[in-house]
This record gives C-alpha cells, sequence and structure tokens, in this order.
C-alpha cells in the first residue's frame, strides 16, 4: 500500500498563527545577533551546480533536484594534510569536492596504502552514509580542500520527493566503490604480504644536485643494514655511471634485455646485476648513449616485477628529464626521493617537480624532499627553499667538502667507507626513514623502533 | 486492588490512559507498517508524543515504515495541528509538539523548532533541543550552536549538538569566532562524537585554550582514543591548575597511556587528593589496558 501522499509534497506548512512564540516572550530576541545562514547567492548556486553536476550519480537527475541538493549543501574549508573521515568511524555525510585534492588512504598496519586521489567534481563519504557501514578508509586533505557537505537528513528530503528512488543509484555506487577500494587495498599489499621489495625512485630535477651520490650512498646505507639485499638501478639516462663510481665494472644492462624470453628473463636479469663486496649491487640501465632508448616503460614493469621477489629494497637513480620511463617508474615507486641544490635554478626545477608529482597524485608522506649542499656557502637559504617548494625540506646534507669527489675518484661509498662524513650521516639519515615509513619487523627484530631511534637521534 | 479500594478514581484514570495508550500505538503501528492508511489520529493527547518515541524508536530515518507514517499523518492534518501548538503560550503543548516533530523527524520543521530553544522555560527549550538532536543534520546543529552562542550552554543542548552534528561540523565549527564558553561545549560535543577527525583542533585547544577549555579539551581528547595527544596531555600533568591535572591524568588513563606512567607515579605526591586519587586510577587503568 502506498501513502496517498508523499512526504515531500509537504514542505513546512506555514502556521494559522503568524508567530510560534507568544509576543510577549521576547526572549529569542537575542537570537537575531548572529542569523541564520544566509541562502546561497547565484554565484554560489553556480559553483555548486557545476560541482554536482560533475559526478556521475546525478546526471539523471533533473535541474530542480540538483538545485534542491545544491541549495541543502554546507560548505566546509579543510586546510592541507587535514584528517577528513576516519577509517573505522561511522559518517553521516556525502562530501564533494569543490576545489582541491583529497586523498583516500586504507591504513593496513604496518603500511597505509593509498587507493584513490580525488580531485574537483568527485565525492566521498557515500559509503558510511548510506550504506551504515564505518568508513572503508580515511581521507586527508592532499591541498587546502573547498568541500561540499551534504548530511543524511537533507539527503533523504531531497531524495524522498524523487519518483524514482534516488538512494538505489547511489547505494550501488557505493557499493560499487567499497568493493574496488577493498580490491585495491589487498592488491597493494601483496608486495608487503609476500615480502616483496620496497622501489624507491631518487629523482633530481637538475643536474649537478648530487642526485647519484646520494642514491649510491643510500643504497650503501641501506646494504650495511640487509647486506645482498639492496639493488641500485641505474636509469640515469643518457649517461649511467653509477657502477663505475662504485668501482664495479659493469658487463651487461638492462636495455638489452628487451628481447629476453619471458621464461629466462628473470635469470638473465639478475645475471646483469653487479655485486659489490660491501653488499650494494648495482643494475645499469645503459652502457652506452644509444642503447637508452631501448629501455621502455614495458621493460622497466617487467624488470621491477621480477626485481621486486629477489631483493628487500630497489632504489631507482631517475634521470633529469621526465620521460615515459620515468612516469612508469613514478607509478611503480613506493617512495620518491627529490633531491635538490641550494641554487636559484636548481631549487625552480625541484618546484616544479613537486607539483607535477603533486598531480599525479604522489601523497606527501611518500615524498622525501633532500636538501644537498653542494659549496661552503649556499645561494639560497633553508627557508626560502621551503617557500619556493610549498612545503618542509625533509633531510638537509651538509656540505662534506672535497669527500664525494675524492671517494667517486677512488670508487668507494662513503657511507661504507666513512660513515661520519656528512653524505654518510645524510644517507643514513635517509636508509632510517625509508625504513620507519616501509620497514617489515624481520626475524624478530623490530626494525621500525630502531629507525624510529635513528630518526630522532639525528 | 488495595490501590483501586484507597484511590479508585485516580485507578480507573491511570487504566483508561493505559488503555488509550495502546489503542494509540497500535494505530500508529499499523500506520507504520500499511495496514491503516486513513488514521483520524489527533497528536495533542498528553501522552501521545511519548507513544510517538516509543513507535519510532527503532525505525531509521530513511525506513520506509517511518515516511509511510509520516505520510499518514500529514494526511489527516495531525502534523499541521502538531506545527500550530509550536506557537502555543502554554507549556505542555509545546513540549507534547516539540516531542512529536522530533519523533517522526521531520527536518523541515527545523525552522519551526528552532525558535523554542530561546523559551524561557526549561521543559520547552530541552524538548526543542531534543527533537532537534532526533532530527539531526546541519540546520537542528547550526541552531543548537547559535542557541548556545546566545547563552543556553546547558548539558542538554550539548549533548543534542553532539547528537545532531553531521560530520565535520563541529570541527569546522571550532574555527568560528565564538563568545567565551563556546569552544567548551563544542570541545564536549566533539568528545562525545568520538571522531578522530577533531583530535587535531582539541589538541590545539590544550595548547591554546583558556583553562577550562584545556580541561575539557583533555577529557575530550581521552574519549575519542587520540593516541596522538599523549604528548601534550602528559605535559598538561605539570600545569597549576589542579583541575587541568585531574582532567589529564584521567584522559591518560582512558587512553592506556604507558609513557606517561612515570609522570602519573609523580603526581602521587600532589598536594591536592583528587588528584592522586586520578593518578591513582589512571594507573591502574593504564595497567589494565596493557594486560
Amino acid at each position: 500500500m502506498q501513502p496517498r501522499m508523499q512526504l515531500g509534497a509537504w514542505k513546512s506548512v506555514p502556521p494559522r498563527r503568524p508567530t510560534l512564540v507568544a509576543r510577549d516572550r521576547p526572549a529569542d530576541a537575542g537570537f537575531a545577533r548572529r542569523p541564520e545562514p544566509e541562502a546561497p547567492s547565484f554565484r554560489d548556486m553556480t559553483s555548486r551546480m557545476s560541482t554536482l553536476e560533475r559526478a556521475p550519480v546525478f546526471f539523471a537527475f533533473q535541474d530542480s533536484e540538483l538545485r534542491a541538493i545544491a541549495r541543502r549543501l554546507t560548505r566546509t574549508r579543510v586546510p592541507a594534510g587535514e584528517m577528513i573521515a576516519c577509517q573505522g568511524e561511522p559518517g553521516d555525510s556525502i562530501f564533494f569536492i569543490e576545489r582541491g585534492r583529497c586523498r583516500v588512504v586504507v591504513e593496513k598496519p604496518p603500511s597505509l596504502v593509498t587507493v584513490s586521489v580525488l580531485s574537483e567534481g568527485e565525492f566521498f563519504g557515500e559509503g558510511a552514509c548510506l550504506l551504515g557501514r564505518p568508513h572503508q578508509a580515511s581521507v586527508y586533505a592532499q591541498t587546502d580542500c573547498h568541500l561540499l557537505a551534504l548530511d543524511m537528513p537533507n539527503l533523504n528530503a531531497v531524495l524522498s520527493s524523487r519518483e524514482e528512488n534516488g538512494t538505489d543509484e547511489l547505494k550501488r555506487f557505493a557499493e560499487q566503490r567499497f568493493n574496488l577500494f577493498a580490491d585495491i587495498s589487498v592488491q597493494a599489499t601483496w608486495g608487503q604480504l609476500l615480502q616483496e621489495a620496497t622501489v624507491v625512485g631518487v629523482y633530481s630535477p637538475k643536474g649537478g644536485s648530487g642526485g647519484t651520490c646520494i642514491s649510491l650512498n643510500l643504497v650503501g646505507a641501506l646494504s650495511r643494514r640487509y647486506p645482498g639485499e639492496v639493488l641500485l638501478l641505474d636509469l640515469d639516462f643518457p649517461y649511467s655511471h653509477s657502477a663505475l663510481l662504485a668501482g664495479l665494472l659493469p658487463s651487461s644492462c638492462l636495455a638489452r634485455m628487451g628481447d629476453v624470453p619471458a621464461g629466462s628473463f628473470e635469470d638473465v636479469l639478475l645475471s646483469a646485476v653487479l655485486y659489490d663486496s660491501g653488499g650494494p649491487m648495482i643494475l645499469p640501465g645503459a652502457l652506452r648513449p644509444e642503447e637508452a632508448d631501448e629501455v621502455t616503460p614495458e621493460l622497466i614493469t617487467r624488470a621491477i616485477a621480477a626485481l621486486r621477489k629477489t631483493f628487500r629494497y630497489i632504489v631507482v637513480d631517475l634521470g633529469v628529464t621526465i620521460t615515459d620511463s620515468t612516469l612508469a617508474l613514478f607509478d611503480l615507486t613506493q617512495h620518491i626521493v627529490l633531491v635538490a641544490a641550494p641554487e636559484l635554478s636548481a631549487v625552480k626545477s625541484a618546484a616544479d617537480a613537486v607539483d607535477i608529482l603533486r598531480q599525479l597524485g604522489t601523497p606527501e608522506d611518500r615524498l622525501t624532499v633532500v636538501l644537498n649542499h653542494r659549496s661552503i656557502k649556499p645561494a639560497v637559504g633553508r627557508a626560502a627553499v621551503e617557500r619556493a617548494l610549498k612545503r618542509g625540506v625533509d633531510l638537509e646534507i651538509e656540505f662534506d667538502g672535497p669527500r664525494p669527489d675524492q671517494a667517486a675518484v677512488d670508487g668507494v661509498l662513503l657511507s661504507l667507507s666513512n660513515p661520519k662524513s656528512e653524505i654518510a650521516r645524510g644517507a643514513e639519515a635517509l636508509a632510517a626513514l625509508l625504513d620507519f615509513t616501509h620497514g617489515r619487523p624481520r626475524g624478530g627484530e623490530d626494525s621500525k623502533a630502531g629507525a624510529s631511534e635513528a630518526v630522532t637521534g639525528l | 486492588m488495595i490501590g483501586i479500594a484507597s484511590a479508585p478514581v485516580a485507578a480507573l484514570r491511570r487504566a483508561r490512559d493505559r488503555a488509550n495508550r495502546a489503542a494509540l500505538r497500535r494505530r500508529l503501528e499499523a500506520a507504520a507498517w500499511g495496514k491503516e492508511m486513513e488514521a483520524p489520529v489527533t497528536l495533542d493527547g498528553p501522552f501521545v508524543a511519548g507513544v510517538l518515541e516509543e513507535v519510532t524508536a527503532g525505525m531509521a530515518v530513511d525506513s520506509a515504515a517511518l515516511r509511510r507514517l509520516v505520510a499518514v499523518l500529514m494526511n489527516s492534518g495531525a502534523i499541521d495541528g502538531a506545527i500550530e501548538r509550536l506557537g502555543s503560550a502554554a507549556v505542555q503543548p509545546r513540549v507534547g509538539a516539540a516531542r512529536t516533530i522530533g519523533a517522526l523527524r521531520l527536518h523541515d520543521a527545523v525552522s519551526r523548532v528552532a525558535p523554542l530553544l530561546s523559551a524561557r522555560e526549561r521543559p520547552v527549550s530541552d524538548a526543542a533541543a531534543r527533537a532537534l538532536g532526533r532530527i539531526g543534520g546541519a540546520q537542528s546543529a547550526n541552531a543548537l550552536l547559535r542557541a548556545i552562542h546566545h547563552g543556553r550552554v546547558s548539558r542538554r543542548f550539548v549533548a543534542e549538538l553532539a547528537r545532531s552534528a553531521p560530520d565535520l561540523f563541529v570541527e569546522s565549527a571550532f574555527a568560528e569566532s565564538f563568545r567565551p564558553g563556546v569552544r567548551s561545549a563544542l570541545a564536549l560535543a566533539a568528545g562525545l562524537r568520538r571522531r578522530r577527525t577533531a583530535s587535531t583542533h582539541l589538541i590545539s585547544l590544550v595548547q591554546r585554550g583558556s583553562s577550562r577549555e584545556r580541561v575539557i579539551g583533555c577529557r575530550a581528547l581521552g574519549w575519542i582514543g587520540a593516541s596522538t595527544a599523549i604528548p601534550v596531555i602528559t605535559a598538561a600533568l605539570n600545569e597549576r591548575d589542579w583541575k587541568l591535572r585531574v582532567s589529564a591524568a584521567k584522559a591518560l588513563g582512558a587512553l592506556g597511556a604507558h609513557s606517561a606512567r612515570p609522570q602519573l607515579r609523580y603526581l602521587f605526591a600532589d598536594r591536592n587528593p583528587r588528584v592522586r586519587e586520578a593518578a591513582r586510577l589512571a594507573l591502574r587503568r593504564i595497567e589494565t589496558h596493557g594486560s
């Protein structure tokens, strides 16, 4: 049996008496001092409507219905880095992103899996609001965000007046997204469950900033912790000289593996890895400049998939230019280390690189900015660098004198040969940071506790 | 039997009331389950609001049963009558009407109920607050917040604000400027809601708020279970205000903060007996938490 009259047909029926409170009762007069929120202006409504129109679940809604929803939205501003929704807690609102970007994170201790980066026009919170389940993931504001919130009573008030029940579509969408996030988070933690390697990209947007030096010493520092379990993949094209700088003589490289059949790919790849007595292992990307073009994104993906099974950490020294291969690597990395020198042009390039990485959806906690001093007197101070980057510098490596150049000539790694040098200390701090973020307990030792001590000890 | 013999009229009245309540309840349930679509019910009896609250207690706001019941009562004009009674001069009709609207979660009537929050009669304002708490949503929460802002800081209002506030409402209200006392109410509401999204705001309140705000902020962080606040709360153990020390100790106990055990033991020698007792209880809770 259907009710004769729909609920939505009644909209705040005016009372027969003109006033709700007796005239001789002026107690509510004070309320006028803080007035009710005004109805949205024309410009505000346009902005709200354009946000709603971008949401695919509302494609079937008529303009009048969208306007009704838009009128009931509440605007909220959230500063970057703030938590908007907490995994496991109940929720009663759907949030539409009017401006800014939000990161959806599934927290599966000890890992943290970013399952989605939502931008303008997208929405979240529908699972908790409509399905009555706790939030499946935490949502953080990646940038300063302007959100439009639609709470449950307002949603019901609008949707109950629809002929077709709008909540069904929303619930279907919420269910689909719930399953999708569950799948992504499981897939993303496979590496951790299968004890696969963490891929760390070291990117230096300006040549001469010390990217290769830091990647080599980082590999050295990690190798001291995990001997034989750390690999440096040198993709700093066109001249990949990491092996020579570490005193190793390469005979093969990744570029020559393009035609290797799938069955023997892993064996051939591992046979090209150069071993150093101190622990680090290096796989050159190309030995000759013309071989750089042979390293395609597909080849990199195949190689990383094979290498992840064998090593604990894969540090990739990326080149200066952003090519298809670099972008493929950004997708495959769990952490990116951005190396910048305190020079005007290097800082400008680093700021551009940070912007690009943000646009690619790199979470802030998976990006580490290293300020590497290449001279005694830096041209730009740390505060100025931070202003340019619009974020903090995570690690600062002081000027180390002629030691890095001498180590390159000698073919040794400072992190192994001279632990007291600035470069070695910086690499150790970076290794501790990576271990703290991505490390896993190994044979009863609590690597996280050790890492945090190392970080705080700096 | 003895009761009837001693006061027969009152006993008969009670029996009649019980019968009427039962009959009303059956009719409302029949309407909710779609068995009766024409219900000539007037919602102005002395017990109608209570019966309605009982009938709708288990119904979700988007449930078909509640929507059906609202539609039946609307068709019969009963809801119009309830809205009209909100403007009555007498106390009981206003209280009954507010409770009725709350029980039926009439979101569109929020603007009609909100003025009652400023009523001089406590039962009326409390009933209005309860109704807005049941209806929920940003409009209800905003009405309650405005009432608190204008001096109506009572436990009932704060509890209903916590109940009605949608996600991020309390958190964004922290950023607004209010008169003293409202921030404490917001902190209390945030604690009652137990949402971690409010942790950052509460931590800054504990660091930079007034004495009262800091006391409430500590307790709220304890209720929420915000372990990130342990260092800030531990630092509050050294404050001169004994209420803040008590509050911080209780919060650390609620959080099971093992790292704060030495500082809590130090409070065993505090000159205030309440602080000593709070520290003892907190340590016991931490030990229980650990085991």
